[in-house]
């Protein structure tokens, strides 16, 4: 018997007697419910372990922060006594709707995504688009290449860049100087640059992946199509590949927008390279953190916080809708 | 919070601390058994940062009895163990019995995290210096473990110096003078890192000033004082005519390299980073001499500078007893004076927290980065500066707000965007709405 027949005979079973008897008298189904309410209960199952990871590590997080900011600390005299704490309402969110040094970071940070966002989404677009069309065997090595600086974490990419821009010790600057380019990458006209070139290579390797995954899924019998009609390899990428792919454009896109925001770790370690430009507050998440664990406040700083989450959430919405309206 | 490499510093530290053993081992100081014990067998978490020295203390002072068992639990760094402790002490778990000094201690007592361990220090504090003690108190009470200033003296290349046929300068004015002269040789006289504004806040102090002082039940607050700005006036003139160079911490063989090429001609400083030139140092190697820091032209007596933070005992550790034994321990015996001797370069470190350190700093020089002048010389170097420290420079009840927003001023000071007479008032202007925002007294004195 092979083992076709025996599935078959196995789903078959699940309709006769015996079966039935056990979704109804049997120990695997409760009373209370059906046998398909089972099924998606035991399919959703499978999400619990995301599930849990996510109540415990993103929802309560955002409830005790919410709870946090909706207090306020004060000492008094020489502010050596134990500090009164006291219900201060949404005092806390007023001040950072209000707060210009917030704003302006949150700024900043807008305008260096409305320039590196699309930078990074081009270049993933590209090598996404060229490593499709070459062979598979080809294409996974480099697929692996590009993705190892996203694998690097924030900090440990931003020191080895910083001994890459050097220019001292850094093996750019000489090769810049051969071809007659003085370029200071400390300088605080290049910071950006510098630090704009370190986000597009960490990230392009996760974002080419996903665009990948999407070129795969399109049905290759439309390129043989446009083949047979005489459109070349680019008009193909062009008019068939790139709007097949737009819904995975629109995820990376909202993923880089996300992580732009919350830029942290890069002009941290940039910070002491040009302090002139990138101060304490250069980003949303570098006020948050001085505010946390510098200055000491933490319920403000959990107001900034929720404050950030919101324009991250309304700026993904936007951006989401508008994306939705054009392609439909 | 310097940022002039706080790991090596650590160490430096830790090694330090153990020195004071040679002082007990000329039997006039209290044994650690005249500490204060804790009851029975406990054991006690330590923090720290230090990776190399430390746990080799803490190894040696849980073999040397039984009654406390110190569980060294290692930071990754000092900013970590600042972002890591502040965390702990809001969780209020896990919050560990002893930590080296993260900041002054009147910012630690203001967060709410130093115990008074007055009724355990009291006891013992004929040990260390008045100045050690007066850093670790506030308002008569010991809320930190006595700690020693480690004071600034000068490495002055004198290769350099001899090559352009200059003296190397005794006094700050002196310095601005000789700095006009070596930029005409495209050398600079000193290196002010734009993210590190320690030089002058070692200046102000060494100058007289005094940014923060308890008045009854408010803080003074006034860092535009004339000492300040005699400090002020000296950078200022090095900035503006580019008598200075500004190489980061950040990219620290970019640093290295810049202060071994003949470039530079005088670099400030403590003596725990002097191992730290000498390894990472080659062309340089024996043109260096030790030189004691410039003073400032009215100066009625010498005086160097330096601060110090004091270790403390947390708020929730149930054992302070034990802690400050502990921490007396490693201060005072023989044993960790050897346990702490760095592996590496063989030296010990300066116990900084004695009234005169001359017996000790000979010990703590390298062999090679100072050519002719011989160890003990530069321990004498060492030692003056050492015993000539100024006391506590008071930095106030939120110098962890405020340290970060001078970093941003002093950046903009050392691009030239703002003076830095402008950058002291935006600094004080920025410590006073902090102030009001954490509802602490104070009062801008004039």
């Amino acid at each position: 018997m092979s083992s076709t027949t025996q599935v078959r005979e196995s789903r078959g079973g699940r309709t006769k007697g015996p079966a039935r008897q056990s979704r109804t008298k049997g120990s695997t189904a409760s009373p209370l419910l059906s046998w398909r309410s089972m099924q998606r209960i035991k399919g959703a199952s499978f999400t619990w372990p995301f599930v849990i990871g996510f109540a415990v590590f993103t929802l309560l997080p955002v409830v005790v922060g919410l709870a946090q900011s909706l207090y306020t600390s004060k000492t008094s005299g020489l502010g050596f006594g134990a500090a009164t704490v006291s219900f201060a309402g949404f005092d806390n969110f007023a001040r950072g709707l209000a707060d210009p040094v917030f704003w302006e970071s949150m700024l900043r940070v807008s305008i260096y995504a409305v320039v590196i966002v699309p930078v990074t989404q081009v270049v993933s677009l590209l090598l996404a688009l060229l490593i499709d069309a070459v062979q598979r065997r080809v294409a996974n090595k480099f697929r692996l290449i590009l993705l190892v600086p996203y694998m690097i974490p924030g900090i440990v990419a931003t020191m080895i860049w910083i001994y890459l821009y050097s220019p001292v010790v850094g093996p750019l600057t000489p090769v810049l100087n051969f071809f007659g380019l003085d370029v200071n990458f400390f300088s605080g006209s290049m910071i950006w640059v510098s630090i704009g070139n370190l986000n597009v290579w960490g990230s392009i390797g996760f974002n080419m992946l996903i665009l990948y995954g999407a070129l795969q899924a399109v049905p290759r019998e439309i390129f043989d199509a446009a083949r047979v009609d005489g459109a070349s390899e680019v008009r193909i990428a062009l008019s068939i590949k790139v709007p097949y792919v737009q819904a995975s454009l629109v995820l990376t896109g909202l993923l880089s927008i996300i992580g732009t925001l919350q830029i942290f770790s890069e002009p941290t370690l940039f910070r002491s390279i040009s302090p002139e430009t990138i101060t304490k507050d250069f980003t949303p998440s570098m006020v948050i953190f001085n505010q946390a664990f510098q200055v000491g406040n933490l319920n403000y700083a959990a107001a900034q916080s929720i404050i950030l989450a919101a324009v991250v959430g309304i700026a993904s919405v936007i951006i989401y809708r508008l994306t939705n309206k054009v392609e439909s | 919070m310097s940022l002039k490499n706080t790991k090596r510093k650590a160490l430096s530290i830790s090694a330090a601390a153990a020195a004071i053993g040679l002082l007990a081992g000329c039997g006039s100081a209290p044994t650690p058994a005249a500490a204060p014990t804790a009851a029975g067998p406990v054991t006690i978490d330590v923090w720290g940062w230090d990776a190399e020295s430390t746990p080799n203390v803490v190894a040696a002072f849980n073999a040397s009895q039984d009654k406390i068992t110190v569980n060294y639990v290692l930071q990754a760094s000092l900013k970590a163990t600042q972002t890591n402790f502040r965390n702990v002490m809001e969780s209020e778990k896990d919050i560990p019995c002893y930590l080296p000094g993260i900041g002054p201690i009147a910012t630690t007592l203001v967060n709410g995290w130093a115990q008074d361990i007055t009724e355990y220090v009291e006891p013992i504090k004929d040990v260390y210096s008045k100045g050690a003690q007066a850093a670790a108190q506030v308002e008569g009470k010991f809320f930190g473990f006595p700690a020693g200033p480690s004071a600034t003296f000068m490495m002055a290349n004198k290769a350099v110096y001899d090559k352009y046929g200059l003296a190397v300068p005794k006094t700050w004015e002196e310095f601005v003078s000789t700095g006009k002269e070596l930029k005409a040789h495209g050398v600079t006289v000193m290196n002010l890192a734009g993210e590190d504004p320690s030089t002058l806040l070692q200046m102000s102090q060494q100058a007289g000033a005094s940014w923060f002082e308890i008045d009854g039940d408010k803080w003074k607050v006034n860092l535009q004082d004339d000492a300040t700005l005699k400090a002020v006036n000296i950078i200022q003139q090095m900035v503006d005519q580019d008598l200075v160079s500004h190489q980061t911490y950040q990219d620290r063989p970019a640093l290295y390299s810049y202060f071994d090429s003949g470039q530079l001609a005088t670099v400030p400083l403590a003596w725990w980073s002097m191992a730290g030139y000498q390894t990472n140092f080659k062309a340089s190697l024996g043109q260096w001499e030790a030189v004691d820091v410039p003073q400032f032209k009215d100066a009625k007596e010498f005086v160097s500078s330096g601060m110090a933070d004091p270790g403390f005992v947390p708020v929730g550790c149930e054992n302070p007893a034990a802690a400050v034994e502990y921490a007396h321990w490693v201060a005072s015996s023989k044993e960790a004076i050897e346990a702490g001797r760095n592996k590496k370069t063989g030296a010990i470190g300066v116990p900084a927290h004695l009234a005169d350190v001359s017996t000790y700093t000979e010990d703590v020089v390298p062999d090679k980065i100072f050519g002719a002048q011989p160890a003990a010389e530069v321990g004498k170097v060492i030692a003056k500066a050492q015993n000539a420290a100024v006391g506590k420079f008071e930095r106030g009840p939120n110098y962890d707000a405020w340290f970060p927003e001078m970093q941003d001023q002093w950046g903009k000071v050392m691009a030239k965007q703002i003076t830095l007479k402008e950058a002291m008032a935006n600094v004080q202007t920025f410590i006073t709405k902090d102030l009001d925002s954490k509802g602490i007294k104070y009062e801008v004195s004039k």
